[in-house]
C-alpha cells in the first residue's frame, strides 16, 4: 500500500485529505492507497468567522463543525495530533506514542498565534486569532466599552490573514458608529510597516480611508513587550502607546511538531520550493499553507490553491508520474472596509496587488464565499472556484 | 565583556513589497545595538521603504548600492532599546 499521511486538519489538510480520496476511491477501495488525516481533536474552525465574533457578536460555535462530519469516505482521520516526524525513516509519532508510517507526508500543520510570546501581551490585550473563545472576549469587552483608545496592534510579522488588522479597525469603527458612542472613542492602529496594509497598491486605497473614518496610524512602531498595569505597549526603540482596549495580532509561530522533528527554520516556518510546495532536500514530503517560510499570504484560499496543487502532483507520483504541479502564487484575501464594502487583494509570485476600490459586490463576494467553506473544503464549489481563480497550478517535468 | 558587532545579510531578491521589510524586521528583532543589517532586494520599493524605516525608528542608513539586477541596503542598528 502507498500511504499519504497529511498533518493537521485545518482548510489545506482537509481539503486535499478529500480530493485525494476521491482521486483514489478505487485504490483506496481495493487497499492499493492509504489516506490518513493526522490532527488535534474534532473541531474544525472557520478562521475568518472569528472576526464576526468579535465585532459584531455572532456565537462561537457557528464556526466550528466537526472535522469528521467534513470528510470523505477512505480517509482514515487520527484525532491524536503528529508529536514528531522522522523525514528519514518516514514515520509519523503521535502525542500518545503511535507510530504512522508513510510513503508521502505533507503537513498543513498551519500557524499558531502565541500571546505568550512577546512579555505582557498575554495579560494586557485581546485578540481573535487564537479562536473564536478569545475573539468573543473582545466583544464581551466592547459592550462595556464607554470611551477611551481602542488600539489595533500588529505586534510581529507574518501573521494569518494579512487584511485582518485592517478589518479589525474598520468594524470597530463601524461598531462603535453604530452605537453612537464613536465620538468618545479613539481608534489608533499601530503596524511594524510605513502605511495601513504592507502592500503599497492596497494600501493607497485603504489610507484615505483610516483619515476619513478616523483611525489614526503608527506607523514603524515594532512592538517589543505590553505594560498590562500602565496600559501601554513599547515598541522596540522605547516609544510607547497608551491604550484602553487593545486588540493585538499575536506574534505567531510553526507547530510544535515541525520544531521537534527539525525542519523548520528558528521560528518553526517550514522552507519549501515556493512552485512545487516541496520541502527542502525532501522530495517524499511537501508543505502547504500557514505553515510554509515562503513570503507568501497566511490565508485558506493560499492553502486551498496549495492544496489543489499538491493533490494534483500526488496524483501523478503515486501512479508513477515524472511530472509535478507547480503553484503560481495565487492569493485572493477578501477585506472588510466596513459598512458593507469589501475589496480583495490579489495577485501571485510574478504581479503584486493591483489597486483596487471597496464595493458592495466585493462585500457580498466575501460573505458568500464563507457560506460555502464547509462545502469547498469537502471538494465543493470546485467549478466556481476554478472558474474565478483560473490555472493557479500546472504539470511541469520534474529534474532527473 | 561586549560582544563583536555582527552583519547579517539578508536576501529578500525575488519578494515583492512589503518582503524586503518583513525579513528586515526579523533581522532586527535579533540585531543588537552596533550589528549591520544588509538586505539584498528586487523590489523597487524597498529603497524607500527601508531608508524610510531607518529615519522613522532612529537607526542609521549607511548605504544604498545597486548591483547587477538588485539593490543593497545596509542599515546599522543604533537606536534599539530591546
Amino acid at each position: 500500500m502507498k500511504k499519504v499521511v497529511i498533518l493537521g486538519a485545518g482548510s489545506g489538510g482537509t481539503l486535499l485529505a478529500n480530493l485525494l480520496a476521491h482521486e483514489f476511491r478505487r485504490e483506496i477501495e481495493d487497499g492499493a492507497v492509504g489516506v490518513q488525516l493526522v490532527g488535534e481533536g474534532d473541531d474544525h474552525v472557520f478562521q475568518p468567522g472569528n472576526l464576526d465574533v468579535a465585532f459584531r457578536g455572532s456565537d462561537p460555535a457557528s464556526v466550528v463543525r466537526r472535522e469528521s462530519s467534513l470528510l470523505k469516505k477512505g480517509v482514515l482521520q487520527v484525532t491524536e495530533g503528529a508529536a514528531k516526524v522522522d523525514l528519514e525513516q518516514r514515520v509519523v509519532t503521535t502525542r500518545g506514542g503511535s507510530k504512522i508510517p508513510y510513503d508521502h507526508v505533507v503537513f498543513a500543520t498551519g500557524a499558531v498565534a502565541d500571546p505568550g510570546l512577546m512579555p505582557g501581551l498575554r495579560e494586557g490585550s485581546l485578540n481573535f486569532h487564537e479562536g473564536p473563545a478569545e475573539a468573543a472576549r473582545i466583544w464581551a469587552a466592547l459592550q462595556g466599552f464607554e470611551g477611551g483608545t481602542a488600539v489595533v496592534a500588529i505586534t510581529r510579522v507574518p501573521h494569518k490573514c494579512p487584511p485582518s488588522p485592517n478589518e479589525a479597525a474598520f468594524m470597530l469603527d463601524e461598531f462603535f458608529r453604530r452605537r453612537g458612542t464613536r465620538g468618545s472613542v479613539k481608534i489608533k492602529f499601530v503596524t511594524p510597516y510605513p502605511r495601513p496594509y504592507p502592500a503599497e497598491q492596497v494600501s493607497d486605497v485603504i489610507q484615505p480611508l483610516f483619515e476619513k473614518r478616523g483611525i489614526e496610524l503608527v506607523p514603524f512602531f515594532a512592538a517589543d513587550h505590553v505594560d498590562a498595569k500602565a496600559k501601554k505597549i513599547y515598541s522596540m526603540e522605547g516609544e510607547s502607546v497608551d491604550y484602553d482596549l487593545l486588540i493585538a495580532v499575536p506574534p505567531h509561530r510553526g507547530a510544535e511538531v515541525v520544531r521537534a522533528s527539525g525542519i523548520g527554520d528558528e521560528e518553526g516556518w517550514i522552507p519549501v520550493d515556493s512552485r512545487t510546495m516541496k520541502v527542502r532536500d525532501h522530495p517524499e514530503a511537501y508543505a502547504i499553507g500557514d505553515a510554509t517560510s515562503i513570503p507568501i499570504s497566511k490565508s485558506g484560499v493560499v492553502a486551498h490553491l496549495q492544496a489543489e496543487a499538491v493533490a494534483g502532483s500526488l496524483a501523478l507520483e503515486l501512479r508513477g508520474g515524472r511530472e509535478v504541479f507547480e503553484y503560481n502564487g495565487r492569493i485572493n484575501c477578501p477585506m472588510e472596509t466596513g459598512l458593507r464594502r469589501a475589496l480583495f487583494v490579489s495577485g501571485t509570485y510574478d504581479s503584486a496587488p493591483r489597486r483596487e476600490r471597496p464595493t458592495l459586490l466585493r462585500y457580498a463576494m466575501k460573505r458568500e464565499f464563507a457560506s460555502i467553506y464547509w462545502s469547498t473544503i469537502q471538494g465543493g464549489w470546485s467549478w466556481l472556484m476554478d472558474a474565478y481563480f483560473g490555472e493557479t497550478s500546472e504539470p511541469h517535468e520534474l529534474p532527473a | 565583556m561586549s560582544q563583536a558587532v555582527q552583519k547579517k545579510v539578508v536576501d529578500s531578491r525575488g519578494s515583492f513589497c512589503p518582503g524586503p521589510l518583513t525579513d528586515l524586521f526579523k533581522a532586527y528583532r535579533s540585531a543588537r545595538p552596533g550589528d549591520l543589517i544588509e538586505v539584498w532586494a528586487t523590489d523597487p520599493a524597498a529603497k524607500s521603504d527601508i531608508t524610510a524605516w531607518a529615519s522613522k525608528t532612529g537607526n542609521q542608513l549607511v548605504s544604498v548600492e545597486d548591483d547587477e539586477g538588485y539593490t543593497r541596503i545596509t542599515v546599522k542598528v543604533t537606536n534599539k532599546k530591546a
